[in-house]
C-alpha cells in the first residue's frame, strides 16, 4: 500500500536513484539572510564577493577564519530555524515531519588550488553515522564541477560496497581513482539546495575553478529512528516534536497497586 | 542512563567547557557510585545559593525518574541559577531550555522501543 502523491513520489524516485535532489530553496529570506551573514563575515578581510574570498583570504589563514565563521554563525540563535525552513518541504518528504537536527551547522570553504582542507572519498556510515540521516547541502555561491562536492550514485555505492575488500589494503586515494568515472559532480546554483545520502560516498578534490566554494551543511533524521554514534543530546536535537508524542512521552498506564 | 566515562576524562570536558565559556571551574563533585544515586547532585542543589550553577558532564547523569530529574531542574529555576551539560553544549535557565532539554530525555527514553532491528525481526 502507497498512499504518497505523485510529487512525493517523484522526488522519493529521484533520492533513491539518483542518491541526491535538488530544488529551490524553500524560504528565501532565510537563505538570503544566511549568505548576508557570509557576506559580512568576509568583509573583515576586505569584502568583495564570496566567490572572490580567495583574493582576500590566503590559504595559511583559511582555516582559522572558516572557524571563527563557523562559531559566529552557530551563535546566531536564528540560524538553525532558517536553515531548516529552506529544506522543510523536501525534508518532510525524505525524510518525516519529526525530525532531529544537528546541533551545529558546518560550513566549508574551498579556495582555488587550496589542497589544505579536502575530504577524501568517504560515506558518513563509514565512521559512525546512522543510515537514518540524510545531508542537507547547501551552497551560498554556484557550484560546478570541481567547485562543488561529488557523489557516487547508489547502484554504484552498492557495487563498490559488495567489492569493498577488493580496496581494503589501498589508500582513499586509491579508492577515489576506482570510483571516479562513476561519481556525479553536483551542480547547484545559489538558491538551490541539496539532500543527499550520506550512505554514498562522497567528497571534494582540489578547486581546479577560478572561483572560491561556500558551501554549509547539516545532518537531519527522523526523531525515533536508530542513532548511531551521533547520540540525541550531544549530536542532535529534537526540532519538531510532535503533540502525540509528547503525550506519548509522559503517558503512564492507571495506578492500580 | 547507560554512560560511562572514566571520571578524570569528565573532568577534563568540564574544564574545558567552563574555559570556554569564561566560567570560574569552583569545585569538583562525585556522585556516589550506586545505582540510581543523586545524593551528591541534591547535595550541589541545596549549596546553589552560595554559586552560580553547576556543570555536569551530560544531562543523561541526571536522575532517570523523571519526578526526581525535574525536581532538581525545577529547584535550578527557583533559585534563578544554571545547570550546564559540558557533552551536549546545553544548558537549562528558563522554562524553554528547561522543555528542550525534558524532551531530549524522554527521546532518548523512547527510543529503546524504537528498535529498528526488533521491528524487522517481529
Amino acid at each position: 500500500m502507497d498512499f504518497l502523491s505523485k510529487n512525493e513520489k517523484i522526488l522519493e524516485n529521484e533520492f533513491i536513484n539518483q542518491g541526491f535532489i535538488i530544488r529551490v530553496a524553500a524560504n528565501k529570506d532565510a537563505l538570503n539572510k544566511i549568505q548576508k551573514f557570509a557576506i559580512d563575515m568576509l568583509s573583515r578581510k576586505g569584502g568583495g564577493s564570496l566567490d572572490n574570498a580567495h583574493k582576500n583570504i590566503s590559504i595559511n589563514e583559511l582555516n582559522d577564519f572558516r572557524l571563527d565563521v563557523i562559531k559566529e554563525i552557530n551563535a546566531q540563535p536564528w540560524l538553525r530555524e532558517a536553515y531548516y525552513k529552506i529544506a522543510k518541504p523536501y525534508l518532510d518528504i525524505l525524510v518525516g515531519n519529526e525530525l532531529a537536527m544537528q546541533s551545529r551547522v558546518n560550513l566549508s570553504i574551498q579556495l582555488p588550488e587550496d589542497d589544505s582542507s579536502l575530504l577524501p572519498v568517504h560515506a558518513d556510515t563509514w565512521s559512525g553515522d546512522s543510515p537514518f540521516e540524510v545531508v542537507v547541502w547547501l551552497p551560498l555561491v554556484d557550484c560546478f564541477n570541481t567547485k562543488s562536492m561529488y557523489l557516487l550514485p547508489p547502484k554504484e555505492a552498492n557495487h563498490l560496497s559488495n567489492d569493498f575488500k577488493l580496496h581494503v589494503q589501498g589508500n582513499s586515494e586509491e579508492l577515489f581513482n576506482a570510483i571516479k568515472n562513476d561519481v556525479d559532480w553536483i551542480k547547484i546554483n545559489y538558491g538551490e539546495v541539496l539532500i543527499f545520502n550520506q550512505a554514498c560516498p562522497h567528497g571534494n578534490r582540489v578547486n581546479k575553478e577560478s572561483e572560491t566554494r561556500w558551501s554549509m551543511n547539516c545532518r537531519f533524521k527522523g526523531l525515533f529512528t536508530p542513532y548511531k554514534d551521533k547520540k540525541i543530546g550531544e549530536f542532535f536535537e529534537p526540532i519538531t516534536l510532535r503533540p502525540v508524542s509528547k503525550i506519548a512521552m509522559n503517558y503512564k498506564l492507571p495506578i492500580t497497586e | 542512563m547507560e554512560e560511562r566515562v572514566p571520571q578524570h576524562v569528565q573532568n577534563i570536558v568540564i574544564r574545558d567547557y567552563c574555559s570556554k565559556k569564561d566560567m570560574q571551574y569552583l569545585l569538583s563533585s562525585t556522585e556516589y557510585a550506586m545505582k540510581n544515586s543523586a545524593l551528591m547532585l541534591r547535595q550541589l542543589v541545596k549549596n546553589l545559593p552560595s554559586i552560580d550553577g553547576i556543570v555536569a558532564y551530560s544531562i543523561f547523569q541526571m536522575p532517570e525518574d523523571d519526578v526526581e530529574r525535574q525536581s532538581i531542574f525545577n529547584s535550578v529555576l527557583l533559585l534563578k541559577k544554571e545547570i550546564h551539560f559540558a557533552v551536549e553544549g546545553l544548558y537549562l535557565y528558563d522554562n524553554d531550555t528547561y522543555n528542550n532539554i525534558e524532551n531530549i530525555w524522554q527521546v532518548k527514553k523512547t527510543l529503546p522501543n524504537c528498535n529498528f532491528l526488533e521491528i524487522v525481526k517481529n
